[in-house]
């Protein structure tokens, strides 16, 4: 029998922080697809064809709180952690408000971030 | 060879000339671009590599010493460092520490030329923030090279490199204002650790020079640190050059320690307008209400600006509104337009004539609206 892997989309414009997470996740039996601006995280996550995303708040297009909002008026089920900057109290809150499922904060510890992404995962 | 062909033959060559010159702009911008275009390439394998390091302890993947020497390598570890805390960051000083990333940078940093390739060094060291290279950086705090002061500066604040502090804060008189206001940035990453450095700098020196203490002041200022105010208190009881005392009225004012007021009040007095004015801004950010007296005094000043900062400071100040009615109702109409503006700014005419409009009005509302009629405001 072969085990599916889970697939996970992570939205940001740093190419530093999308190759660091696809490593990590990538080591950790995950499979990453990645995107580099707002309008690209939504267009991708809009299928529903991922098991989690994780998403940064600042991006050029869209911002990762309007790409939630637009999810989740169209329905989307998907759960979604957002990365935030440190000092970024508000969008940590707003986050929540608006339906993400948790939030981390950046620079982040690799292996708490592949601890909450575990806990959505097989919650 | 007659003029009209010596006339053709020289257009001909500037031309040409000119051809080349373009020929030559393309292809070395073309070269440019494809340098920079490898150069990204190879940093993002390379960040790709570092960040299997970082997420997976058994990682094999080899990084060689070459690769270490690379600048498109330096680029990927700085910004994967600045990416990540925690454990990944050691991760990180390991690969530092077997490459030799930091010796490879001091050295380039202590060669003479080219400048690019030192700034490069002086930049990576400040961005990796390892201590192994605080010695080199203290040494280039005093660099031929402004940039690289600032580099040097940034990367021992970036470690908290606290005997940095008085090197740092020894350069404040010789440096340029650019580079003391950078200075002065990073000594406000080291937090309350550079308030006494300051401190003991501004009293040893102020007696001596100017420019040096005054953005040590601003510092301690920004700093916000309150175990500075009885200092400056003393500093503003001691210094004889105007600059410092405005300075040191400033940086009391934004502190907000109440024990500050009798200094600023003799300040407040003061036969240097400059000072007068500063003061008044001072005691309403400290918002002393026992200093209502003599910043009302401010408004009947000769100076227009001590007239305008007293009016703003009233409103700051406990009992300040009242003081600023009375004033508009009174014969000095310098007084009364101060006092005019600075209620209408503060919001006061608004919300009296909103609480006139609601039937609640305070005591004071109907004649603070109709003596600003009065003013003409």
């Amino acid at each position: 029998m072969v085990l599916e892997r889970k697939r996970i989309l992570v939205g940001d414009d740093s190419e530093t922080i999308t190759t660091l997470l696809t490593a990590a996740l990538e080591s950790s039996g995950y499979e990453v697809t990645t995107a580099s601006d707002g309008q690209e995280t939504y267009d991708l996550g809009r299928g529903g064809e991922f098991d989690l995303v994780i998403i940064d708040q600042l991006m050029p297009g869209l911002l990762g709180l309007e790409v939630i909002d637009r999810w989740h008026d169209e329905g989307m089920q998907t759960p979604v952690i957002v990365l935030t900057g440190v000092d970024d109290d508000r969008t940590a809150v707003d986050s929540l408000d608006k339906g993400a499922v948790d939030f981390v904060r950046k620079p982040f510890r690799v292996p708490e971030l592949l601890a909450r992404v575990r806990h959505r995962l097989e919650a | 060879m007659t003029a009209i062909e010596v006339t053709q033959l020289s257009a001909l060559i500037i031309f040409a000339a000119n051809a080349l010159l373009v020929a030559g702009l393309i292809a070395l911008k073309t070269v440019h671009r494809s340098r920079a275009r490898r150069h990204h390439r190879r940093k993002t394998q390379y960040m790709a590599l570092i960040s299997r390091h970082v997420t997976y302890a058994n990682c094999t993947d080899p990084i060689t010493n070459r690769m270490a020497s690379d600048p498109a390598f330096l680029d990927a570890l700085i910004d994967v460092r600045n990416a990540v805390v925690g454990p990944e960051v050691e991760t990180l000083s390991g690969i530092v520490d077997r490459h030799g990333v930091i010796a490879l940078q001091e050295a380039r940093l202590r060669s003479q030329f080219p400048l690019g390739r030192r700034l490069r060094a002086a930049v990576a060291l400040a961005e990796l923030g390892d201590e192994s290279a605080a010695a080199t950086l203290m040494d280039h705090l005093a660099d031929r090279e402004p940039e690289v002061r600032i580099q040097a500066a940034r990367g021992l604040g970036r470690m908290k490199w606290t005997p940095a502090i008085d090197a740092i804060v020894a350069r404040f008189p010789v440096e340029t204002p650019w580079v003391r206001a950078r200075f002065a940035d990073t000594l406000l990453g080291f937090g309350a650790a550079a308030t006494w450095p300051l401190i003991a700098y501004i009293r040893v020196n102020h007696h001596f020079e100017r420019e040096g203490p005054v953005a040590a002041i601003r510092t301690l200022a920004a700093l916000g640190d309150d175990q500075a105010a009885q200092p400056l208190i003393e500093v503003l009881r001691n210094a004889t050059d105007v600059e410092v005392r405005i300075a040191t009225i400033e940086a009391l004012g934004l502190l907000g320690s109440l024990r500050s007021a009798p200094a600023l009040r003799n300040q407040a007095r003061s036969a240097d307008w400059r000072v007068r004015a500063k003061a008044m801004t001072a005691i309403g950010d400290i918002g002393d209400a026992g200093s209502v007296d003599i910043i009302a005094s401010g408004l009947n000043d000769a100076n227009w600006w001590v007239r305008r900062n007293a009016a703003a400071a009233l409103t700051r100040v406990k009992g300040g509104v009242d003081r600023l009615c009375a004033a508009l109702g009174g014969d000095d109409q310098y007084a009364a337009h101060a006092a005019a503006e600075a209620l209408t700014e503060a919001g006061e005419v608004g919300a009296a004539r909103q609480r006139l409009d609601d039937g609640r009005p305070l005591e004071r509302d109907r004649v603070l609206v109709e003596r600003l009629i009065g003013v003409g405001a």
